[in-house]
């Protein structure tokens, strides 16, 4: 329906290249937020997501432009959100805090580390690795690929599995998963710890799309991302929310985005339209309950 | 007041009020489920009205209508002068309707003065709380009520009986016309039953009608006024009870549609090798040691005031609850139970007192609720439905779960469904060591008859079953042995021919000189 509108707005809405430049601007997006679905469905948050961005194609282009070897310099990039992952997942595993101010504070670690790395200067990937974040297969950016790869693993994962089952039950009471016998504190921790290895494929199309970046390259992943999946129908309470529709709300999200694009709205009024849609959908999401 | 002129004199006493509320012709559909068909109902001034029916009849249903939360499809609704189609939950206590649900609506964090003035706290002059004044009201009315309750007392420090005073104080401070209570007694224990009975007399008496819904027929005839049967979302018999005698059988068999033989007993089996030995068990460092031994085939019955500490027992045996000591020996060889999952592995299940809470995860699926402890009775590493439907469908047949299928949300299931969907999770995971804390709480007649079946054949084919119980009648038919605890401790054991109420009652109050001077 939004494309119709856009599209009767502007006819270059609906071109094929669009489309695609659509799919483009939403790769990134679309595996962020699958690793947002996946921790609030477990019953928490991950408000680092955007930071481990930073951190972690900050890192690649020092080690690149340190004359490390590229496929090292790369590797240690990605492995770096996982271990973001994994210490944001202990640390709610084991202070049984809040994981909404306990990721919020890290989101800021990560970006202070990203900062001080770069020196708050563009860091470039100097040409190398372009394939990943610019290639086309069959006349398809391989973006894509990764998006709907990672989409559909995820949601095979959380429907299907038996680590998926797991973490629904967690997010759907933990009580209950702690007496049927579930390592609460084990799951959470894996959880997180795939969060951030998502996080790593995001960084990875993100560096490879753009060549160089700055810390703060990765600045606002998290919000669109909870965004995108309340608009899919995930909730906050956890143990709710089922990944096709969280695509949907990727793609509702990338298509408003670019509708304004294109009708040239400027960026000031984009974050004003941003923040309202981030609003009404949780407003919206919550209705159910207003009413009760 | 004048004697009013026998002619003027009614013969049926109620003919001459009207009613509170009157409904006619109530329909509530849901996806898949009628819940309400064609409900004709009225309310008369300071009556009791009970409501009882099978699980899922549609009980609780029909006071949601009542209280607004939900919109029935058609019919209409007559409280006093006005007719409405439908209320809202404002409208409804406007109305002077308070309802006291099944699930609990209290805020945990706050005390209980606080639960009860939330959202219309009392202010002085400047507009700030006046606490003194609520903390004095609610003395009143605690004194009033006969009850022994700490109004500064944080809810999630209280027992659940106590928790439901709180409840029925918060409705009264609304000076409430009609008051319905859904399952008020489900968990209390004989004795809080009677206080929480006596209660609802009283409030009848000062003239505000009450609406009764419980599945103890007993309490039923003490208290009711009037009894309606529901069956399958429709009225089948509205009986009144001015001597309190109204027959029981007649009552089941309304709600059952046929004859229910309530008093099941256990099928006595021989015990098996012993499965279960517990030595020396110790909570915290000034608790005493509880020691125990249960074999293949028995119902070992625990019995215990409520606060007895007999929950924090089974729940340091599960590896749920705090403990320093104790040897655990399950089929002769020493186990570490640290967390839930040992114990589950060890072969243990829990169904736990609270299933709202700790029983089950509200939003997830049928399916979901009941797989969860056994995922790994799933041979591949990925589920599908089917596989779902295959393995676990055949407990929503066997213990006769009524849901529309595998995939509805457990919210959606009326309490005793709910109920049955945890004990299915234990069969599921084919646990040989079952630990039931409260059973049938919320159950109906016909389902308790189910499930202690269900107990009495998972012992005959070998299981063991330990079994907390406040329900002395269930206590007495299904356990071979009972243990009583005080204050944590196990102060005898009884067997066969000894199990009787007063033996237990002797032994779970216990009175000691000593305590009688304190
Ligand atoms: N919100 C809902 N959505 C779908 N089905 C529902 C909903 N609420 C109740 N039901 C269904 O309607 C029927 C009546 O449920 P209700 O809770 O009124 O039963 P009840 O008589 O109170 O039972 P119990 O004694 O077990 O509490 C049940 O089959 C239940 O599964
Ligand atoms: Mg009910």
């Amino acid at each position: 329906m939004l494309s119709v509108i856009f599209g009767a707005l502007n006819p270059r809405f609906l071109s094929m290249r669009n489309l695609l430049a659509i799919f483009q601007q939403i790769a990134v997006l679309g595996v962020a937020t699958m690793a947002m679905a996946l921790t609030l469905i477990s019953g928490g948050i991950d408000l680092s997501i955007g930071s481990m961005i930073g951190l972690s194609t900050v890192i690649m282009c020092r080690l690149i432009m340190d004359g490390t070897a590229v496929p090292l310099a790369i590797l240690i990039g990605a492995v770096v959100p996982v271990g973001c992952g994994f210490l944001n997942g202990v640390i709610v595993a084991k202070s049984k805090c809040v994981p909404l101010i306990v990721t919020l504070g890290m989101g800021y670690v990560y970006y202070g580390f990203a900062l001080v790395i770069s020196g708050g200067l563009f860091m470039s990937m100097q040409g190398q690795f372009r394939t990943l974040g610019r290639g086309v297969i069959a006349g398809i950016p391989i973006p894509m690929y990764v998006v709907i790869l990672m989409v559909l693993g995820t949601h095979v994962l959380l429907k299907y599995s038996k680590f998926g089952r797991r973490l629904v039950a967690l997010g759907g009471n933990e009580t209950v998963a702690f007496l049927s016998g579930i390592g609460v504190d084990r799951l959470k921790i894996i959880t997180y710890t795939l969060g951030g290895a998502i996080m790593a494929l995001a960084s990875l199309v993100l560096v490879s799309r753009l060549g160089n970046v700055l810390a703060n390259v990765g600045e606002g992943y998290e919000l669109r991302a909870l965004a995108a999946a309340i608009i899919g129908g995930v909730t906050f309470e956890g143990g709710r929310g089922n990944i096709p529709g969280v695509f949907l709300g990727v793609g509702l999200l990338g298509i408003v985005q670019n509708g304004l694009n294109i009708l040239q709205v400027s960026s000031y009024f984009q974050t004003l339209a941003l923040g309202v849609i981030i609003v009404a959908a949780v407003v919206v999401s919550n209705i159910e309950k207003i009413r009760q | 007041m004048f004697p009013v002129p026998a002619f003027l004199q009614c013969p049926n006493p109620d003919m001459e009020q009207f009613p509170v509320i009157e409904t006619r012709d109530i329909n509530k559909t849901f996806p898949g489920v009628k819940a309400l068909s064609g409900i004709d109902f009225t309310l008369l001034p300071g009556e009791i009205h009970c409501i009882v029916g099978e699980n899922g009849a549609g009980k609780s249903t029909f006071i949601k209508i009542l209280s607004g939360f939900l919109r029935p499809e058609s019919g209409d609704i007559v409280i006093g002068e006005e007719t409405f189609r439908y209320l809202s939950p404002h409208l409804s206590q406007e109305q002077g309707i308070q309802v006291i649900y099944q699930e609990s609506l209290l805020v945990p964090q706050m005390n209980v003065v606080e639960n009860i003035y939330v959202g219309r706290e009392i202010t002085g002059k400047l507009g700030f709380i006046d606490r003194r004044k609520a903390l004095s009201e609610t003395r009143k009315v605690i004194e009033s009520l006969g009850i022994a309750l700490d109004p500064q007392a944080m809810v999630e420090n209280l027992e659940v009986a106590d928790r439901q005073f709180v409840k029925i104080i918060k409705a009264l401070a609304m000076n409430p016309r009609v008051l319905i209570m859904d399952e008020p007694t489900a968990m209390f224990n004989a004795q809080d039953t009677g206080v929480v009975l006596k209660l609802v007399e009283d409030i009848s008496k000062r003239g505000i009608s009450v609406i009764f819904i419980s599945h103890r027929l007993e309490e039923v005839a003490r208290v009711g006024d009037r009894v309606t049967v529901f069956k399958d979302g429709r009225t089948v018999a509205s009986h009144d009870n001015p001597r309190r005698n109204i027959d029981l059988a007649m009552i089941t068999r309304e709600m059952v549609g046929r004859s229910v033989d309530a008093f099941y007993k256990k099928v006595k089996t021989h015990p098996g090798e012993t499965i279960l030995e517990v030595q020396g068990l110790k909570l915290d460092k000034d608790s005493p040691e509880v020691n125990f031994t249960l074999r293949r085939g028995e119902i070992l019955g625990i019995a215990g005031l409520v606060g007895s500490g007999r929950t924090e027992i089974v729940e340091a045996l599960f590896g749920a609850g705090k403990k320093i000591q104790g040897k655990i020996i399950i089929r002769g060889r020493e186990v570490t139970i640290d967390r839930p999952s040992d114990a589950i592995r060890a072969g243990l299940g829990f169904i736990t007192e609270e299933r709202q809470r700790t029983g089950l995860a509200l939003g997830l699926s049928v399916a979901k609720n009941m797989t969860i402890a056994g995922l790994n009775k799933f041979k591949r590493a990925f589920i599908t439905p089917a596989d779902e439907i295959r393995s676990a469908g055949r407990y929503v047949d066997d213990l006769a779960i009524k849901t529309p299928s595998l995939q509805q949300e457990v919210r959606f299931l009326s309490g005793g469904n709910q109920q049955k969907v945890v004990i299915a999770r234990w069969l599921f995971r084919e646990s040989e060591i079952l630990i039931f804390d409260e059973p049938t709480i919320g159950i109906d007649v016909n389902a308790k008859a189910e499930i202690y079946r269900l107990m009495s054949k998972l012992a005959a084919n070998g299981a063991a079953i330990i079994m907390i119980s406040s329900e002395m009648p269930e206590l007495i038919a299904m356990s071979d042995r009972v243990l009583v605890i005080k204050h944590g401790q196990i102060t005898t054991e009884l067997v066969g021919e000894n199990i009787t109420e007063e033996k237990i009652i002797t032994y779970a109050f216990g009175v000691t000189d000593d305590e009688q001077t304190a």
